[in-house]
């Protein structure tokens, strides 16, 4: 077999793990009903609030002293991208830090880690699961977004923010991937995520312009979620095409090729470490 | 005969206490030991005597700070994906199972990881199920099921992907005596006998490695103390009898130590009772001794003088008993 058809044959037999991995956990989570409802009802009752919450602020659906800020008068659009594409992003984060701790909780990590496998295809199939529900809160999501604001979402459109999307998951299930390796290590991903959470929320221009302060200003160039909510609200709202978005393009493949060799690399560290350690079955 | 395991000078130690006050503890200790292709080799000793971390070095779970693992001569260090293929494992404990998933569905994920896939998947896991007698519950969530089915299933598991070495930590641990005697049977019979696995058995019940193994190594506080025969070290202790004193009420081991001819003793108690087991060279000899102390102490229920087990063996080599209170 040459070179080529054994990476052939070692990719899709990865991919199969993924698949096998959504499926599993798609099977656990259909045991618990509460859940279901819980995710009919989550995009409604989240972006509702934000849109009234708007509403009352600025008076309406736009506001100018916001536009001398961010080019756009449109604040309810802005914040409510802004929500959506975070809640989409932190889902990532959410799958990849939480999987490997599930498995040491239901005593199943130890004969993971005996396969003959890389553990990534685990936590990309754990993750997929969990993005792929914040997709279809995503939709239901736009969905108000397009009636309430009337903001156009033609296929045109949709494609490039697809586009950034994928850019900006790729780099978050990198990082999601040295989260999962320090709940390897800690046990504990709850308190770890949560912070970056909100450390997004503070420093990235999730509800607000980051160029209010200085300081968010420049600790939001360090965070990938910045160009990506930059490029798809120029995308949404200002109608910029995609090429005009070259920089932001090509930051967000940088942090994804940074994000995902530097986490993997600590992984594999810290998988290390806790096989001398003795831990991988505590939590 | 290949090797098929093949561990030298293994040592496997764990930090412990925090700050000021760390230690090391050392669980495994310079173990070295063979196991031949084909063989059913038992490791055999009390809880916490070094077992499963030494199965978890072999299955590549811990990595050990000194010595070497090889499987079929290879080596872990330089292609652990290969050696992985080659063993299957069962570990201790009920909880390694997916419980809210069906037991088919369990064998589906962990089939996927050994690449399995499609007709030669479902093949394999009708056909583990149907010889497990899981057929009928395949389907079942797996909290649904006895702690029997579960071993079995965990054994199903292990066996998914056919490999060449089986590492079995306490299969029959906490299971029935049919269920306990289904699986031994299942081990020695179909698995090692027919198949011809190599299998590498963890037990602290005597008569399961008697029954079972060809080899045994007695482990002891992490050092590998004999490996022989179960024949073989009954006859390490030729010329002995073993008395078995059952009491009501504490028994003094120092005493039963000075009593002159008492060679090994170990002692043990459940619900109030005291079992005291004493290696001597002619029972006939301490009885009237023993019986005058223990009388001092407690109410003597029964006393027996039997030929020596395997058990009283691994006393007689490790000066401890296997789950005992005091062994000296």
């Amino acid at each position: 077999m040459s070179q080529a058809g054994d990476l052939a044959r070692n990719m899709n037999g990865e991919l199969r793990i993924v698949w096998e991995e959504f499926k599993k956990n798609l099977k656990i989570l259909l045991c618990y009903p509460v859940i279901w409802g819980f995710w009919a009802i989550f995009p409604i009752l989240w972006v509702l609030p934000l849109i009234f919450q708007g509403k009352a602020l600025v008076g309406g659906l736009s506001s100018q002293a916001f536009e001398n800020l961010t080019g756009t008068d449109n604040y309810l659009a802005f914040v409510l991208i802004g929500a959506i594409v975070s809640t989409y992003a932190m889902s990532s984060l959410w799958g990849m830090g939480q999987s490997l701790r599930e498995e040491s909780y239901w005593g199943t990590l130890e004969l993971i880690l005996t396969a003959p496998i890389r553990p990534l295809p685990i936590l990309i199939g754990k993750a997929m699961l969990e993005s792929g529900f914040a997709t279809v809160g995503a939709l239901i999501q736009a969905a108000i977004f397009s009636f309430f604001l009337g903001v156009d979402l033609s296929f045109g459109k949709i494609l490039p923010v697809l586009f950034i999307m994928i850019l900006l998951l790729l780099g978050l299930y990198g990082a999601g991937l040295a989260l999962a390796a320090i709940t390897l290590l800690i046990k504990e991903s709850r308190g770890l995520v949560n912070t970056l959470n909100w450390v997004f929320y503070l420093f990235s221009p999730i509800r607000y312009p980051v160029e209010v302060n200085p300081i968010t200003k420049i600790v939001s160039l360090a965070i990938p979620l910045t160009y990506a909510l930059f490029a798809i609200r120029s995308i949404l709202l200002l109608n910029t095409s995609i090429r005009e978005l070259w920089v932001s393009v090509l930051l967000l493949i940088l942090f994804d090729i940074g994000l995902i060799w530097g986490s993997y690399y600590v992984f594999l560290r810290v998988e290390r470490r806790v096989r001398k350690t003795g831990t991988i079955g505590m939590y | 005969m290949d090797i098929a395991i093949d561990v030298k000078d293994l040592t496997k130690k764990f930090k412990k206490g925090k700050r000021f006050r760390k230690g090391e503890v050392v669980a495994v200790d310079s173990a070295s030991f063979e196991v031949l292709d084909g063989e059913l080799f038992g490791l055999l000793g009390p809880n916490g005597a070094g077992k499963t971390t030494l199965v978890r070095c072999l299955a590549n779970l811990l990595i050990p700070n000194e010595g070497e693992i090889k499987i079929f001569g290879k080596n872990f260090s330089k292609d652990p994906l290969f050696i992985r293929r080659q063993i299957g494992i069962t570990t201790g404990g009920e909880r390694t199972l997916y419980w809210k998933l069906s037991g088919r569905d369990n064998l589906n994920f962990f089939a996927a990881l050994y690449g399995l896939y499609g007709k030669e998947k479902e093949k394999r896991i009708d056909y583990l199920m149907e010889f497990l007698g899981l057929k009928e519950v395949k389907n079942e969530r797996v909290e649904r099921y006895s702690s029997g089915m579960r071993q079995k299933i965990s054994l199903a598991r292990a066996l998914l992907h056919d490999p060449k070495i089986l590492l079995l930590d306490e299969p029959t641990l906490g299971l029935d005596p049919q269920f306990s005697r289904f699986i031994r049977k299942f081990i020695k019979e179909e698995l090692n006998r027919k198949q011809g696995k190599t299998i590498l058995l963890t037990t602290h019940y005597m008569d399961e490695a008697d029954e079972l193994c060809t080899r045994i190594a007695f482990i002891n506080s992490g050092r590998i103390v004999d490996v022989n025969t179960p024949s073989g070290f009954k006859r390490e202790i030729p010329h002995k009898e073993v008395l078995e004193v059952r009491c009501l009420g504490s028994i003094n081991p120092t005493g039963v130590e000075k009593v002159k001819g008492v060679e090994k003793i170990s002692i043990s108690s459940k619900d109030g009772i005291s079992h005291l087991k004493v290696i001597t060279p002619r029972g006939e000899d301490v009885l009237s001794d023993l019986i005058e102390l223990l009388r001092e102490e407690a109410k003597i229920l029964s006393i027996d003088v039997k030929e020596p087990t395997l058990e009283d063996v691994f006393i007689y080599v490790t000066g401890r008993g296997l789950g005992e209170e005091y062994e000296r």
